[in-house]
């Protein structure tokens, strides 16, 4: 009897012993950099950092699509106000399918190359996953835990709500039908800003830049959140 | 005794908070009259607005984290209009997620222009802000007042000036259009209303620090007297911070039951049921009472704003005494219903 109240306590023992360590090793660990060969050789030519040489790539491609989304406005119905949201609703398809023809070949990776869906990983991780939050001013441990709130929120609102499941697909209609889940403010702050026409969201565990006029998808960084 | 030596007290402390408030707002914090004690929420029957309701004021209601269309967005509604007929409000803020779900026309039809039907029809406009759950094009739909715009502000009558904002993307664009309005505000009462509470004891979010850091310096520079919000889903009045008046209304048609935590900025709080809250605005006294949707007066009272100060560079705090008639801390929330 002895031997076994022992062994039961050892099991115990071991069982929390071994949690925190446990925890820890499941929580995954910070994304290395990826930055291309490319961007390096040109970080040593301009002795410039290779993080910002990424985040400029990004914005210079969100520019680019800004271009297309500016022209294909030009021709399409004006969001205005209206008492009837079906009207919106027709103003952001005529927009998504002028842009959807502008940018007929668009992929995805097209904005978010492999390097800036890294550098997008890692800008996530401290408020989502890491140890510690950068750029907000709440402490890190309540900081993660309203992020895990917003978006454990997202999910029960999505099986609440229902509707069609999100695509992700460039170019793809976001299902009007389907919540949007919302982006936690302090997600927001560490990722760099986007001009007013566009939005972040996070899918699941992905991010998409959707074009709110428009209502389409028009990049997505998959596993954002590992 | 006790009172006279808490009326003392009070503007004295507000005034020692204030260390860069003019004289003049000192003294006008010490010469002000109280106003008069509201009763008790308990001993308010059902449905009675005990608001003043004085003719030619400035009145409204404020609903937040309504857009579900479910049993509870309708039963608020329902209690809103019936609090209505005695009490005319003139419009309604909303403090944000307006459209829970797809966004579709009939979303819309279900989760606002039905429940609010019979307010819409008495010709009340709704002012909303853009919570975290809505789409930005929700602004190009014209019953939400929003003029197409992420942030706006209004003018519903003179003496009181509001500011909406999309606290989900607080950006510079937005902070600097904020400020700019801000400076060009006359001495009306300055009421901002966004989704996202920057002081809440809400154990599900809390107060958005963040949010906070942006904005605070903002509000006491140019004199914002109140900050309505949502986001939390139950009432919360939290006690004036730097002289201004912060009320969060995220319960009208959501709800997360027992979700207050203790915190020392809180004035009073109920998350046992649905809310809204109705307001009165009266010279230089704001008069607020928030309901469930069976017509309870779960909180209620005043602040007073003291003096009609012109916004200048150089103060950083605004004249603002509360005077909650029942501003005692409700008890836990396992207690109270």
């Amino acid at each position: 009897m002895k031997v076994i109240r022992s062994i039961g306590a050892l099991a115990l023992l071991c069982a929390t012993g071994a949690a925190p360590a446990l925890a820890q090793q499941a929580a995954p660990k910070p994304p290395k950099p990826q930055i291309s060969e490319t961007t390096k050789q040109k970080a040593a030519e301009e002795n410039a950092n290779p993080d910002a040489l990424v985040l400029a790539d990004f914005q210079k491609r969100v520019d680019a699509y800004l271009a297309i989304h500016k022209e294909a406005a030009k021709d399409a119905p004006a969001l205005k106000e209206t008492n009837d949201p079906a009207q919106i609703k027709h103003a952001q398809e005529s927009l998504g399918a002028k842009i959807r023809a502008a940018r007929a070949n668009a992929k995805q990776g097209d904005i978010m190359t492999p390097e800036i869906r890294n550098k997008f990983r890692r800008l996530m991780y401290p408020v989502v996953q890491g140890p510690s939050a950068q750029g907000t001013s709440g402490s890190a441990k309540a900081v993660k835990a309203d992020v895990k709130d917003e978006l454990k929120e997202n999910s029960e609102e999505r099986k609440e709500e229902g509707g069609k499941p999100v695509v992700l697909k460039v170019n793809a209609t976001y299902p009007p039908d389907t919540p949007l889940p919302s982006t936690p403010p302090q997600v927001l702050m560490n990722l760099p800003k986007l001009p007013e026409q566009l939005e972040y969201r996070i899918v699941g565990k992905n991010l998409i830049i959707r074009d709110i006029d428009a209502n389409i998808i028009v990049d997505f960084v998959p596993n954002a959140i590992q | 005794m006790r009172r006279v030596f808490l009326f003392v007290l009070i503007p004295v402390a507000v005034a020692c908070a204030m260390p860069e408030a003019s004289v003049t707002a000192q003294t006008q914090v010490a010469a002000q009259t109280p106003v008069a004690a509201a009763p008790a929420p308990q001993s308010v029957p059902a449905g009675k607005v005990i608001l003043p309701n004085k003719a030619g004021s400035i009145k409204f209601a404020v609903i937040g984290d309504t857009g579900t269309g479910d049993k509870h967005q309708l039963a608020v509604a329902k209690q809103l209009a019936a609090t209505r007929s005695q009490f005319p409000f003139e419009f309604v803020i909303m403090v944000g997620d307006n459209i829970y779900g797809g966004n579709s026309s009939k979303d819309f039809e279900n989760k606002f222009s039905t429940p609010y039907k019979p307010l819409l029809d008495g010709g009340i406009k709704f002012y909303a802000a853009l919570g975290n759950h809505d789409d930005p094009s929700e602004r190009f739909y014209k019953p939400f007042n929003m003029n197409g715009e992420r942030y706006y502000s209004f003018k519903p009558a003179d003496g009181v000036r509001f500011y909406a904002l999309d606290s989900t993307y607080m950006d510079d664009k937005q902070l600097k259009w904020f400020e700019d309005q801000l400076k060009m505000s006359g001495s009306e009462w300055k009421i901002a209303f966004f989704h996202h509470p920057p002081y809440s004891s809400g154990e599900t979010h809390g107060s958005d620090e963040t949010l906070r850091t942006q904005l605070e310096p903002l509000f006491v520079k140019y004199g914002i007297n109140v900050v309505l919000t949502g986001h939390e889903h139950f009432y919360e009045r939290i006690k004036p911070q730097k002289g201004i008046a912060y009320f969060i209304t995220g319960s009208s048609a959501k709800l997360r039951e027992g979700n207050i935590k203790p915190a020392d900025f809180e004035a009073a709080g109920f998350d046992t049921g649905y809310t809204f809250m109705v307001v009165e605005i009266i010279g230089d006294d704001m008069y607020y009472q928030a309901m469930t949707d069976g017509g309870k007066t779960v909180d209620s009272g005043s602040v007073h704003r003291v003096g009609k100060v012109e916004p200048t560079p150089n103060r950083t705090a605004q004249p603002i005494v509360p005077t909650t008639g029942n501003g005692k801390k409700l008890p836990p929330a396992g207690d109270r219903k």
